[in-house]
């Protein structure tokens, strides 16, 4: 047990003040130093000499006492801790705690930040290597997430473009009948676009619809019909011949009343997926499907892009 | 005041190495000024408190960081809280301001203030420091008795080092007003403009 350093109480019997000229941090004699900034430095024996400035007792004529912080703190001090012995049992009690926290692997415990005592610059530095560690691999986990967006971003459309060519039902077949107008500004904007078997069927159901109406006969794919067909006016024969090869296929009923169930089926498959797949099968996705595959997805693309504009 | 941190801070170091004889040392460097602090803060119970301290000093050990002074800090903050859950517990506020004058029979103004201060017991020391407002109590003790600088006691108190100086300030000058000379310095001269 320790004890602090003299007591520094002196008497100036002049009546002067008596301002702590033997201390590190004391002021000048005669001066005060008033505010309490002085006592901010607690390093190892200046503590208590920092703040030499303290209550002035008794009258300018008589004898004054000098009291000052430094002598306080020491007389508090060493008064209290006068009175603290050691107990031996306490300490044992403390040794076997610390044994058994030893023993047990709770040494290994991590450092939490109220653990942390380290003189301030320390912490801080510590602390920026912990930060910028983290930084790292914060941006790390979040390029990973965008890059894994991007990669996935065309998975959706895909598996989408897979759903929809995987049912190339009647119903699709028959959808042009409905959703022509918009079907054939999709198709009109992406010529060159292969035909197929199908999609000439699609177009030639469409054909009896338009014709003769419009001048939607004028778009791109008509061209590519008319061609086909290998004149204008023989695009109806040609499309008879190709309409027949159609319902003759097994399992391709041309069936209104089923192509209408079929329709308002895929309909409410569209509307609820539209988020997912608007961007996807309403723009380019949707010419893009027909791109790569069957009259039935190009139409159900046209079909989607129609319904979504209706939602907007 | 604690030119004997650099040994704390070897002995806790070792300590966390598994040296049963280091955290012995550690014990003994750190533990009368933590009683001291306690007694301020729950009287009588103080080594029941301290001694809920250590068990949780001795199991988290490996946790800390720090050097001597910081040990005394980190130390402090767990002695405080077990502190505080006493309190909480019993239901017991620390020691009322009032002064007991009996415990504080100092001499008088008159009579040779090195003498009577010099003869103040532990008892009356903590009396008068239990006598100031809460806030001022603490940061005395925590300043004077366990020897944190400003930036220590305040985030053992969780408060700004400025907060803890003022008050570690006041408390100290009402003590000093206490101790002997109380009354006179309303008379005397103030020299120099004091602040407050």
């Amino acid at each position: 047990m320790q004890y602090v350093g003299p007591i520094n109480i002196r008497s100036d019997r002049n009546g002067k003040t008596d301002m702590g000229e033997q201390q590190s941090g004391g002021g000048s004699p005669g001066r005060r130093r008033v505010h309490p900034e002085g006592m901010a430095h607690g390093n190892g024996a200046g503590h208590l000499a920092d703040h030499a400035s303290g209550p002035v007792f008794g009258h300018a004529s008589g004898p004054a006492v000098v009291l000052d912080d430094a002598a306080l703190e020491a007389l508090l001090s060493a008064a209290v801790l006068r009175g603290q012995p050691l107990d031996n049992e306490a300490e044992q009690r403390a040794v076997a705690a610390f044994r058994a926290a030893r023993d047990a692997g709770a040494h290994r415990a991590r450092t939490r930040r109220r653990d942390d005592w380290r003189p301030r610059e320390q912490r801080r530095l510590g602390r920026s290597v912990k930060t910028a560690l983290s930084l790292f691999a914060a941006s790390l986990t979040l390029g990973g997430v965008a890059f894994a967006a991007i990669g996935s971003s065309d998975a959706p459309d895909a598996s989408s473009d897979d759903q929809v060519r995987s049912t190339p039902t009647a119903g699709a077949s028959d959808w042009p009948a409905a959703t022509s107008p918009a079907e054939s500004g999709t198709a009109s904007g992406k010529p060159g676009h292969p035909t197929t078997a199908q999609d000439t069927e699609a177009k030639c159901r469409a054909y009896e619809q338009v014709d003769g109406r419009g001048n939607a006969l004028g778009s791109t794919a008509w061209q590519r019909l008319v061609t086909e067909a290998g004149g204008a006016d023989k695009v109806a024969a040609y499309c008879a011949e190709q309409l027949a090869a159609a319902t003759d296929a097994p399992g391709r009923k041309a069936d209104p009343s089923g192509a209408a169930d079929n329709g308002q089926d895929r309909r409410g498959t569209n509307g609820s997926g539209a988020s997912e797949s608007g961007t996807g099968r309403s723009g380019t996705g949707g010419a893009g499907t027909g791109g790569t595959g069957t009259s039935g997805s190009a139409k159900s693309g046209s079909g989607d892009s129609a319904e979504n504009e209706k939602k907007k | 005041m604690h030119a004997y941190d650099e040994e704390l801070g070897a002995a806790v170091a070792r300590a966390q190495e598994g040296d049963e004889a280091a955290f012995a040392i550690a014990y003994r460097l750190v533990q009368p000024q933590l009683l001291g602090y306690l007694r301020g803060l729950v009287g009588d119970d103080a080594e029941d408190v301290a001694s809920d301290a250590w068990l949780e000093i001795a199991r988290d050990l490996g946790r800390f960081k720090g050097d001597g002074a910081g040990f005394r800090g980190w130390s402090a903050t767990i002695a405080r809280h077990r502190a505080l859950d006493h309190l909480r517990r019993q239901k017991v506020r620390p020691r009322s301001s009032v002064l007991e004058q009996d415990v504080l029979d100092l001499p008088g103004p008159n009579s040779t203030h090195d003498q009577a201060l010099e003869s103040i017991s532990t008892e009356q020391a903590l009396e008068l420091v239990r006598g100031l407002p809460r806030d001022q109590a603490e940061a005395v003790l925590l300043r004077v008795v366990v020897g944190l600088d400003a930036p220590a006691a305040g985030r053992v108190l969780g408060k700004r080092p400025g907060a803890v100086r003022t008050a570690a300030y006041r408390g100290l000058k009402r003590l000093a007003k206490q101790l002997g000379v109380a009354g006179v310095t309303e008379d005397g001269p103030r020299t120099l403009g004091e602040s407050k």
